[in-house]
């Protein structure tokens, strides 16, 4: 545990305290009283899951030096990924995954529903969005060397990362079901059925039928809505796990002070 | 790596650590402002671009031209120039997958210790040509626009005379978007270059009266449009004519 | 492993108490074995129950039967009229498709002609990645708008990338002169019937086993 040395001591606010009942002051303020009660909550919550260890180790570990505005391109793909998160769940409650009434679901969002092109709007460029920065996120990685030792593993995750954002733009394509999204989605599947061998039985198999079909909405709707959501929110869970373990790397070119020192110094 | 070069990499590593500061509060502040940015860009896009639909889908349609969301405009391009039958599987699961195990592997097949990406001159240099391929690729599917429309402006020779004139080009720029030249022509953005030859500049080759005589008796494969009739055929034959370099007739 | 003495594989050898004669599974072994198997069967149960329901069912056979696509006489046979069938009545637009008919000519078709082909019935899904291809009668072509594909007169590959010429749908004459089609098919560069694949997948050569066809789709039995 060297490495817990190296932390400054939490908040007060983290730390369990005791009372102090002796100090009149304290119970005459409101503020106090409520500050006192969050503390106590906080304290009886530690007290049952030891959880305030965790919180400093995620918190206040140590960012190597010369960390700079390269390194927040993982944060901003993440809150893509919570923004389309977000705005898809409301969007589930206006939508109807059904061919015949999936377009006019849509339309019903766009023209009549309060914030509704609003909401569609973020969802939809917040997909982009995410497409972007899940590649620049990736090329910065690949420049700087960062999937090197020991962060090899957080590489290969990442790339399956990458896929499945992949999958979920061209799932939730079809979803609108105007032309667009239609025939997108039928060159998508025939691209894929042209691998040898395995091609005439996976497009099938993901359309629910030879062609796109009734079953093929609600399908990626299924896809689209719990099962790649589902892998890629356990994903970038062992990604960020990864990431704190092993910290994030710093610049190629930063090079550790001979003089060594110490985080004071930092600390202005 | 060697052991050697992971204990050195540590080593340094957690000397850098030990010189640099807490997550929070001094490094979130950079991600608070990076998500306040993200944030407000997609709402911003919202706000201008909104989200549009077009037509209710039909598989009954022949006049669509389906196009892709503009981020897969490069494998949309690849499938596009390769053309020969045998290699289409290439274009569509071949590229892919190798892409795919490339990045899968990197950690793998590139051990070289050294980060700094000067001092990697070939994996530099082979990241910055993937990057530059797929923006090339992009850009050549962005341009391309279906064969079943002719996106042009006329010409200001064209534009000036105005009246008859000016009808008769539109005449036969429509009449030649809807007989899909651009099936086997590129006109402007339009069409497929190949089999035949690229219209765009036709005019600095052929004169009006040549180009009505090759639409009536054509070198085979090109078909027969005598059909059309007379007047049809002029229109054509003028719009055609008016291709030229120079002559401002791109989009 | 190869360094330690052979042991013998009956317990009762190894001097394991309780042994039994002939016995050669330990117990603590057998429990291991029961643990992974328990789990194993339950899990498994549940996966490849959900994953037969999921996948399955595009394999079950359908049949599109025939629709009726009105007289023979209101079909040219020098160019085609579209007509749209409907393959499935619950989709809407999306169950349906569209054909391009004429009458079969025997100047221009050379394949042999049976009872299945005296009306000529082309799909109009482009058979690269089936994009929705027209057919232009002043250049008496079918072309693609996606990736520059174009067919002559005959659904033959003339141009671009696509991998076999267009898919055509069975025809018949019933006996009051109308004309009905049927199941599709796919066909190779020799106008061969095949069963039918989707769009891609080539059929010359090694083609069509490289490319099995689905089992829920076939050609007509002897055609």
């Amino acid at each position: 545990m060297a490495k817990i040395k190296l932390l400054p001591s939490p908040p007060a606010g983290l730390r369990p305290q005791p009372k102090r009942p002796e100090d009149p002051a304290v119970d005459d303020q409101p503020k106090d009283l409520v500050k006192e009660a969050g503390v106590s909550a906080a304290a009886w919550v530690d007290e049952r899951t030891s959880l305030s260890g965790t919180v400093r180790w995620v918190m206040f570990r140590p960012i190597p030096k010369g960390t700079n505005w390269f390194y927040t391109l993982g944060t901003a793909t993440m809150v893509a990924f919570i923004n389309q998160v977000i705005t898809g769940v409301v969007l589930a409650m206006y939508y109807d995954p059904s061919v015949t009434h999936a377009y006019e679901s849509m339309k019903y969002i766009n023209n009549e529903v309060f914030l509704g092109e609003f909401i569609h709007g973020m969802h939809r460029w917040g997909s982009t969005v995410m497409v972007i920065l899940v590649f620049l996120h990736m090329a910065r990685t690949f420049f700087f060397g960062a999937y090197k030792y020991p962060r090899e593993l957080n590489w290969i995750v990442g790339v399956a990362l990458l896929v499945l954002t992949l999958v979920m733009s061209v799932t939730g394509y079809l979803l609108p079901f105007d032309q667009r999204a239609y025939w997108a989605s039928v060159v998508a599947m025939n691209i894929g059925g042209n691998a040898p061998l395995l091609g005439p039985f996976t497009p099938p198999a993901a359309l629910g039928g030879p062609d796109v079909t009734t079953v093929t909405l609600s399908r990626f709707y299924a896809i689209h809505m719990m099962i790649i959501p589902g892998l890629i929110i356990g994903l970038i869970s062992a990604h960020l796990y990864l990431v704190i373990k092993l910290g994030t790397s710093a610049p190629p070119w930063v090079r550790a002070d001979k003089v060594g020192g110490d985080l004071k110094e930092h600390d202005a | 790596m060697n052991q050697r070069e992971k204990e050195e990499y540590l080593r340094e590593y957690s000397v850098l650590k030990a010189q640099g500061k807490p997550f929070f509060p001094y490094i979130i502040v950079k991600d608070g402002v990076m998500m306040i940015v993200v944030i407000g860009t997609i709402m911003l896009l919202s706000i201008v671009l909104g989200g549009e639909l077009t037509a209710k889908a039909d598989a009954t349609t022949t006049t669509y031209a389906p196009r892709p969301e503009w981020y897969y405009f490069w494998a949309f391009e690849l499938l596009r120039v390769i053309k020969p039958p045998a290699l289409v599987s290439l274009a569509t699961v071949g590229v892919p997958t190798i892409a795919m195990l490339l990045l899968f592997l990197l950690p793998f097949y590139d051990r070289n210790p050294e980060r700094h990406p000067l001092r990697r001159p070939v994996a530099t240099t082979a990241g910055i040509f993937v990057i530059g391929a797929m923006f090339f690729l992009s850009y050549l599917g962005a341009e391309a626009e279906p064969p079943s429309r002719v996106d042009m402006e006329p010409p200001p020779s064209v534009a000036t005379a105005g009246g008859a004139t000016l009808e008769k080009w539109e005449a036969g720029r429509k009449l030649v978007a809807q007989s899909s030249c651009g099936g086997c022509h590129k006109i402007g953005a339009n069409g497929n270059d190949g089999p035949g030859p690229q219209l765009t500049q036709i005019g600095d080759r052929l004169k009006q009266g040549a180009i009505r005589e090759t639409l009536i008796n054509p070198t085979l494969p090109m078909p027969s449009f005598a059909k059309l009739g007379p007047e049809k055929l002029d229109d054509i034959a003028f719009f055609l004519s008016t291709l030229k370099s120079g002559s401002g007739g791109g989009h | 492993m190869s360094d330690r003495p052979a042991k013998s594989k009956y317990t009762l050898d190894r001097g394991i108490p309780g042994a039994f004669e002939g016995e050669t599974v330990t117990r603590r072994r057998m429990m291991v074995l029961a643990a992974n198997a328990t789990g194993g069967i339950a899990i498994g149960a549940v996966a490849l129950s959900a994953a037969g329901f999921a996948i399955g069912q595009p394999f079950v056979e359908v049949d599109t039967g025939w629709h009726d696509m009105g007289p023979l006489d209101e079909i040219p046979n020098d160019t085609y009229v579209p007509r749209v069938i409907t393959l499935d009545p619950k989709t809407g637009q999306v169950g349906k498709s569209t054909v391009y008919l004429r009458q079969r000519n025997p100047v221009v078709d050379k394949e042999p002609g049976d009872q299945y082909n005296k009306v000529v019935a082309i799909s109009s899904r482009c058979m690269h990645m089936g994009c929705p291809a027209r057919y232009v009668q002043a250049a008496q072509h079918f072309v693609c708008p996606c990736h520059g594909g174009v067919y002559d007169f005959r659904g033959e590959v003339a141009a671009g990338p696509p991998v076999r010429p267009l898919d055509r749908f069975y025809t018949r004459i019933t006996s009051t002169g109308r004309v009905e089609v049927g199941r599709r098919f796919s066909v190779n560069s020799e106008l061969k019937r095949f069963s039918p694949r989707p769009p891609g997948q080539p059929l010359d050569g090694i083609g069509q086993y490289l490319y099995p066809s689905n089992p829920s789709q076939r050609k007509l039995p002897g055609t």
